[in-house]
């Protein structure tokens, strides 16, 4: 059967084809629906509006992976936003410094989720939804409550390259996505990541100690929110202390669409990144369409639901796709 | 075999559905612009919360005069999932672009974080009116861009129903501003008219907290006011919704009609307190017919190329009958 | 006739019973036999309603039966016992045993009434002693397991469906079991009994039917079988049964190398009912190439002695000290990674929840705790590497599966035992605790478990066994330390010690005046 050893050569999980069969068919949908829509700058526009959304589900899913939760990203990517947007503007500080700062300020933020939930036992729930609080307040305090504009300055991570259409937050944000996905696949992380999340005690209990593997994936959440910040920041060229409110729920429908489990020990990377692009797409098509903000929020909510159904019958159907 | 068919069928089913709907929406668009297809101007309107009643007020009056125009214009209307979502702004007008309209009537959701996409819009040769908040003037200039503003006068509504608290008050009496999103145009100006107000009779303005245009903020703003400041006399609150908060916060602390609530959109909730009394007055900024402005005033420059002036839109304070 | 199969067919992927004829009479016991993965599990659950057969016919009272759901065979008083307890650790016992009638036609709860027929339904099981209202998971894993039962007890059942119903019981409770079962065979009720335990199929059972690879072996009174005859059969070659007794060579033993000391080691906690549970002053020295068994009732802390020398909870009080220093440093293990780093590995008690990671492939769950050594680069796991030593370890351990990626969860019991058997020993390790390695294993994978021990031991290992079987830790142990309520009752070496023996010093600790109640607890 040569037809399978090519199919276990890529590797490919049916599930990620099952995505971006939805993925394909959503655009085709939306292409025959809108005269504009299937169009180069429809889906340029739509990849370089991802790239914060895909380094924050990036973090969410390897979070989900250990069965934790983080509700913080969208607050600590707005307070790295605003830490950023504060040195730059305020203290003259150079990009370099600023980007640091950003990226510290999500690690921090992070870290502190992380350490308090592992280390006492707290659920990261509760832990991330006081975080959420923090950080918010925290982009409300070091702003001043008020949107500080940056202009070209950052403006270069999140524009089009000149000649290439996408931006380089995009390629970083794909090249995040491909790390993540080999850290998952092939190192010791990653299988730690799937064994905390199966079973934890088995881990303790097998001589390794859950609790700094914990911290590390909450840390790392925090970064790639740190990160998102940044390329929020570029893509808006503004610091906005309000950015990112409902972000983390956003983030977490792209993962789950994508197959994570909420109760942890299994998830893909690749498969939380076909999640956002398939949101990405629905809420650009719905957009140019200009359907009512109700009906859009319907469609999406059912879009979830579906994609979670279609992921708890995945076998029976992969199964059934395999026999044809 | 039978339960697969089944799963793929609910499947399909759920898919079906999501695209029926969809269906059902874009042909209501379709009627509305069942123009000849000569390449009509096609306009995005794209306000901020489309769950705020005042602009579900601009989005029928925007699509009553596209039916009255059909023969004119195109219209695609959105909106955000609320009243602070920036990124969710930008990645709209960013659709609008791609879909290539010709005219864009933009209810601005934060006075700056707008302008770099709004820039592009304009790079791209799209017509874009400014309505409802207006743009940071500063950072407008320092762009080197000029947008017209069609909104309504914001700063002398406020003073119109500051003006009317202080016939009720005298010298020297303790008032609260609930205001706004920080950071938004229209509330700081809706915040000095306010103050204009306060300042001309004399009035004391002890805190000035903002309850970021949500009516359940405010209620809890409100109530903590009410509780630490015994001589309070008036809440000026920036927006309808606001308003209501205070005034359900009034309610339960028993001050009904000791303490004065204003509130400015003129909201049918709202409206209809003033018409009870709980709510001394609101302004009617004619949000309406604020998009129509818009669009009109879009499709002049359209077909002109001149920029005229901003139109600042006429208010009307609204009190018991 | 209470109830006839005939051809029964039915198969996963793969053929899982094959042309299956089983016949049980009113009032019978019938044992079913076979090891892991012989159809024994499948049969019960198409009985039981579970899962519906592909083809066959069945009878039940004399007219056909097609059993469809659990709440059909349930209607019709056919009811499981499972193996797994399907319990509701904090809901009360009382709730537990009433969990479906427990509330009035307005959903409100009966507390007074369901704990009144909740303390009757207990006595049933002995476990009179037990209060209806305090939580479940305050209750030993054995004490859950009566609680199972006594809740079926009260249903209208016509057919019991027992599957390892003693696995977690210790001797008085399995008696009680017993008198149970035979009363229930006086109301003419059919049993069908599985159990790995041969000595109890010949106690309790009328007729056994031992399968193999799904296809009915021999259906055969059990008068008129040995149980050396039922495991031969059940293996299919003649040569499993391998007498460990005549394997055991004490005189390899090399005088005074001991790896272990243990000293006055103590971890005493109060459980939520106010009891004692832990260990106190526990002193003995563990040598090199020994096998040292732990005897004595469930409860009396040989699982927490066991944890607590290996970190997995800290003791309180005494320490232990390694060969590795001279015995010199004072040590209380702070966590498994601790002891892991001096040596000291640990097969626990319950593999699901703390052992297997069912997510993973065999070759993952193998490699798991020595990781960071398969390590190349960056943290990258070297899968070739990893690939070698599953396989290798599968082979010595003669773990079968399809292939090392299979999900672990696949696997029968006994060969995931084994696969975390296979972990350790992927450890350099030179101390081997283990607790019940050989539950819920088939009688196969037991001996070769058992054989296995005795070579680690041959290779100059230290191993620490506890087992509530008897009859193995007489068969693999060196010497034998009895606990009795939290306290060492003794060491004693095995040639010396009978069975009697053995349960007599189980007991001598919970026979003090002030002990009362806890003489009730220990005895049932």
């Amino acid at each position: 059967m040569p037809e399978s050893k090519l199919k276990s050569r890529i590797q490919l999980p049916w599930n990620s084809l099952g995505l971006v069969a939805v993925l394909i068919v959503l655009i085709i949908f939306f292409g025959t629906m809108s005269e504009y829509f299937f169009s180069a700058v429809t889906f340029r526009t739509l990849v370089n509006q991802i790239p914060a959304l895909t380094v924050i589900a990036v973090g969410m899913t390897f979070v989900l992976l250990i069965a934790g939760i983080d509700l913080s990203v969208g607050s600590v990517m707005a307070l790295c936003a605003a830490v950023m947007g504060i040195l730059v503007i305020d203290h003259q500080a150079p990009i370099a410094v600023a980007l640091i700062g950003a990226l510290l300020m999500g690690l921090a933020c992070g870290t502190a989720n992380g350490f308090v939930s592992a280390k006492w036992r707290i659920p990261s729930f509760v832990v991330t939804l006081g975080m959420l609080e923090i950080a918010r307040g925290g982009a409300y305090l070091v702003t001043n409550s008020e949107t500080k504009y940056l202009g070209d300055s950052v403006g270069f991570i999140g524009s089009p390259i000149a000649g290439l259409g996408v931006s380089a937050a995009l390629i970083a944000a794909i090249l995040v996505v491909i790390i993540a996905q080999w850290v998952l696949s092939k190192t010791l992380f990653g299988r730690y990541m799937i064994a905390i999340g199966t079973n934890e005690e088995a881990v303790r209990l097998s001589g390794v100690n859950p609790l700094f593997w914990k911290v590390l994936v909450f840390a790392l959440a925090g970064l790639l929110a740190g990160l998102g910040g940044i390329f929020q920041l570029s893509y808006l060229q503004s610091a906005d202390p309000n950015s990112g409110i409902g972000l983390e729920l956003a983030a977490i429908a792209a993962v789950v669409i994508g197959g994570t489990s909420l109760s942890g020990g299994r998830g893909s990377v690749v498969n939380s990144f076909l999640g956002v692009l398939i949101i990405a797409v629905m809420q650009a098509g719905l957009a140019q369409l200009g359907v009512s903000e109700p009906s859009k929020r319907i469609i999406t909510g059912m879009v979830i639901i579906a994609a979670v159904l279609f992921d708890q019958f995945r076998e029976p159907l992969g199964r059934f796709f395999q026999r044809k | 075999m039978l339960r697969i068919r089944y799963n793929r069928n609910l499947i399909f089913g759920l898919l079906l559905t999501a695209v029926l709907s969809a269906c059902g929406s874009e042909k209501e668009a379709e009627d509305e612009s069942s123009t000849p297809k000569s390449q009509p101007v096609r306009v995005a309107l794209i306000m901020k919360s489309l769950a705020n009643e005042y602009f579900i007020n601009m989005m029928e009056g925007a699509k009553a005069h596209q039916l009255e125009n059909a023969e004119k214009y195109e219209l695609i209307v959105n909106g955000t999932k609320n009243e602070s979502d920036l990124a969710q702004q930008v990645s709209l007008v960013e659709q609008m672009m791609a879909a290539q309209v010709d005219i864009l009537v933009l209810a601005p959701v934060n006075s700056k974080g707008m302008l770099p996409v709004v820039k592009r819009a304009i790079d791209q040769g799209i017509v874009v009116v400014n309505i409802d908040n207006r743009f940071d003037q500063d950072l407008l200039q320092q762009m080197g861009m000029s947008v017209p503003f069609v909104g309504p006068a914001d700063r002398a509504g406020a003073k119109l129903v500051g003006q009317e608290v202080a016939k009720y008050l005298k010298a020297g009496d303790e008032v609260a501003i609930i205001g706004g999103l920080p950071g938004a145009y229209n509330a700081q100006q809706r915040q000095a008219g306010f103050e204009d107000a306060m300042a001309e009779s004399g009035l004391n303005i002890i805190s000035i907290q903002s309850a970021d245009w949500e009516s359940a903020k405010s209620a809890t703003v409100a109530a903590a006011m009410l509780s630490e400041k015994p001589n309070l006399k008036a809440l000026l609150c920036s927006n309808d919704s606001m308003a209501l908060g205070a005034v359900a916060a009034v309610r339960q602390a028993g001050r009904t009609g000791d303490v004065l609530v204003v509130g400015f959109d003129n909201l049918s909730a709202a409206n209809d307190l003033v018409q009870s009394g709980e709510l001394l007055a609101t302004i009617d900024q004619h949000g309406d017919e604020l998009a129509v402005y818009g669009i009109e005033y879009a499709l002049q420059i359209l077909h002109s190329g001149i920029i005229p002036e901003n139109i600042i839109t006429p208010v009307d304070l609204i009190v018991a009958k | 006739m209470l109830l006839r199969i005939k051809k029964l067919n039915k198969s996963f992927v793969v053929p899982v019973l094959k042309n299956l004829d089983f016949e049980l009479h009113e009032g019978e016991v019938h044992a079913l036999l076979g090891s892991n993965g012989a159809g024994k599990s499948t049969l019960c659950n198409i009985i039981s309603g579970i899962h519906t057969a592909d083809s066959g016919s069945f009878e039940y009272c004399g007219l056909p039966y097609t059993p469809n759901s659990l709440q059909a065979a349930e209607a019709l008083g056919i009811c499981m016992v499972m193996q797994e307890l399907n319990l509701f650790p904090t809901l009360s016992v009382a709730e537990n045993l009433y969990f479906r009638s427990m509330s009035d036609r307005f959903g409100i709860v009966q507390h007074q009434a369901i704990q009144r027929r909740a303390k009757k339904a207990l006595q049933t099981v002995g476990l009179n002693y037990i209060d209806p209202a305090q939580p479940l998971s305050q209750l030993g894993v054995g004490q859950q397991q009566l609680v199972e039962i006594a809740s079926v007890l009260q249903r209208p059942i016509r057919l019991l469906i027992l599957d390892e119903p003693t696995s977690a019981l210790t001797g008085p409770q399995i008696d009680l079991l017993f008198e149970q079962i035979i009363q229930l065979k006086k109301q003419g009720i059919g049993v069908i009994y599985i159990s790995h335990r041969m000595d109890e199929i010949s106690r309790i059972a009328d007729r056994v039917s031992i399968l193999r690879d799904g296809e009915l072996v021999a259906t055969k009174a059990v008068a008129d079988i040995s149980t050396d005859r039922m495991v031969q059969l059940m293996a299919g070659d003649e040569s499993t049964s391998i007498d460990m007794k005549e394997s055991i060579d004490q005189s390899h033993l090399p005088n005074n190398s001991i790896l272990l000391k243990v000293e006055n080691l103590t971890r005493r906690t109060k459980n939520q009912s106010g009891g004692d549970s832990g260990f106190e002053n526990i002193s003995f020295n563990l040598n090199a190439g020994e096998v040292l068994g732990i005897g004595g009732l469930i409860g009396s802390g040989r699982t927490e002695l066991l944890r607590a020398i290996f970190g997995a909870d800290q003791a309180h009080k005494g320490c232990i000290r390694l060969a590795s220093d001279g015995f010199k440093t004072r040590r209380i293990m702070k966590s498994p990674a601790d002891a892991i780093s001096h040596g000291i590995g640990m097969l626990v008690e319950d593999r699901k929840s703390q052992g297997l990671l069912l997510s993973h492939s065999v070759s993952k769950n193998i490699s798991f705790a020595i990781l960071d050594s398969l390590n190349k680069k960056l943290g990258v796991v070297d899968q070739s590497a990893e690939q070698d030593l599953a396989e290798s370890m599968s082979k010595k351990l003669s773990i079968q599966c399809d292939s090392m990626q299979q999900p672990i969860s696949l696997l029968s019991g006994g060969n995931q035992q084994k696969a975390l058997l296979a972990r350790w020993l992927a450890i350099d390790f030179s101390i081997l605790l283990l607790d019940e390695p050989s539950r819920g294993v088939d009688a196969r994978a037991k001996n070769q478990i058992q054989a296995l021990i005795r070579e680690l031991a041959a290779m100059g290992k230290a191993i620490l066994i506890v087992s509530s079987e008897t009859q193995e830790l007489l068969k693999v142990s060196d010497r034998i330390a009895v606990m009795s309520n939290g306290r060492l009752a003794g060491i004693f070496k095995t040639t010396e010690l009978s069975e009697e023996k053995l349960l007599e010093a189980s007991f001598c600790f919970y026979s003090s005046e002030d002990n009362q109640s806890k003489l009730a607890n220990a005895r049932i």
